[in-house]
């Protein structure tokens, strides 16, 4: 009777690795809630430089920090550095540098009423 | 008898194993993605990654490069998205901004198409002397895909002009405004065509339609299918509209669904037709 037991309970062992491997390994869908903050850093750095551009334009410091907390990162300031530290690297045009170096400009001084409020 | 239950109850053992292997991998703790692309975005922040596409589009006019960006999105047809998109916020009042920039850009993607189309604009002088080359080393030489790149070295790249198409240096003439009775075209809808002072039809026109308590914006060229003039207003019963374009010209008042006999007798509302000219 305890060889049955052993026997059931390595069935559903067997069962459960086989059903993991499978959903990590082969079938790993992309859930619904792939959110911008994992895109790969080239992508971010190109979502800044987009929001950059539009502050350019517009000089609507409300609207960039609004469009900031897309990429869901605590301090807004701070990814945006990131992006200017990736785009500096690998060589974006100077006009580029400087719409992303005026909007780090203007997010950090806005950095003490932002702060971790932008989700 | 007995050794069929033994291998029976294996079976269900298996089974339920798998069914808790699958339950705990693919709902409870599912694969974490990192470094993403953005065609992995859930369905919302694509929207909100085409609408980020769209304001930086309105604030540099570089077209090639609101392109290469879109391109990184996989979507089947991205005109058609960006413009499902724009009526669709629209229709939502979301984003005023947003909706209207995803607009423009949607006509102006449909009309870059068709100037590339268009067989008279296969000269180089249709190349804007002054636009320097539209894409620059960043950001698209930065993305690890090459379809920024393939998209750079395309004709439309070439042919694209930076210039939005949406401020009409001339005002608009109304040049005709006509109920219809038919159908056929629709009910009770407002449309528009609207044309340059060449003939052309324009896309990315904005329209303003007022009414008692309401106002609501639209833009030519979100259905291609009719043309790229054409843009179109569903009216509500016994309600009267006025209608402007946001680009200046002669606005149009009065505007309620005429009253139309179908051939069996029964009541419907007409169309309105309205054609504007620069």
């Amino acid at each position: 009777m305890a060889g049955r037991w052993i026997r059931f309970l390595l069935a559903i062992a067997f069962g459960a690795a086989a059903g993991v491997g499978y959903g990590w390994l082969r079938a790993p869908t992309p859930s619904a809630e792939q959110r911008a903050a994992q895109l790969r850093i080239d992508y971010q750095s190109d979502v800044v430089l987009m929001i950059a551009e539009a502050y350019a334009a517009d000089q609507n410091l409300a609207a960039a920090v609004s469009r900031l907390a897309f990429l869901h990162h605590s301090q807004p300031a701070e990814i945006v550095q990131q992006a200017i530290n990736f785009a500096e690297r690998y060589g974006y045009s100077d006009s580029d540098l400087q719409k992303m170096r005026a909007l780090l400009a203007a997010v950090e001084s806005l950095t003490p009423l932002v702060g971790t409020g932008v989700p | 008898m007995n050794e069929r239950r033994g291998s029976l109850y294996l079976l269900t053992g298996l089974l339920l194993g798998l069914a808790i292997g699958l339950v705990y991998s693919l709902f409870i703790q599912p694969v974490q993605y990192t470094d993403l692309s953005p065609d992995l975005l859930s369905a919302a922040d694509k929207d909100q990654y085409r609408a980020l596409i769209a304001v930086a589009y309105l604030a540099n006019g570089d077209l090639v490069r609101a392109r290469a960006r879109l391109a990184l999105l996989k979507d089947d047809d991205p005109y058609g998205t960006l413009a499902a998109q724009a009526q669709r916020w629209l229709a939502e009042g979301k984003a005023a901004d947003e909706a209207r920039a995803l607009g423009l850009l949607a006509a102006d993607l449909a009309q870059a198409q068709a100037t590339l189309l268009a067989p008279t604009v296969a000269t180089p002088t249709h190349a804007s002397p002054s636009s320097p080359p539209a894409i620059s080393p960043s950001p698209t030489g930065s993305f690890a895909t090459s379809s920024p790149t393939e998209t750079a070295a395309s004709p439309a790249a070439t042919l694209a002009t930076p210039q939005p198409t949406t401020s009409p240096q001339k005002p608009f003439v109304l040049r005709k405004r006509e109920a219809v009775c038919d159908p056929a075209l629709g009910k009770g809808l407002i449309i528009v065509y609207v044309w340059d002072a060449q003939g052309n039809e324009l896309p990315g026109v904005e329209i303003i339609v007022n009414w008692e308590g309401g106002e609501d914006r639209f833009f030519t060229g979100l259905k291609p299918e009719l043309g790229l003039g054409y843009a179109d207003f569903a009216m509500q019963a016994e309600v009267v509209y006025s209608l402007r374009l946001a680009g200046g010209g002669e606005p149009v008042f009065n505007l309620s669904a005429p009253p139309c006999t179908a051939a069996n007798g029964e009541p419907f509302p007409g169309v309105w037709i309205l054609e504007f000219m620069q």
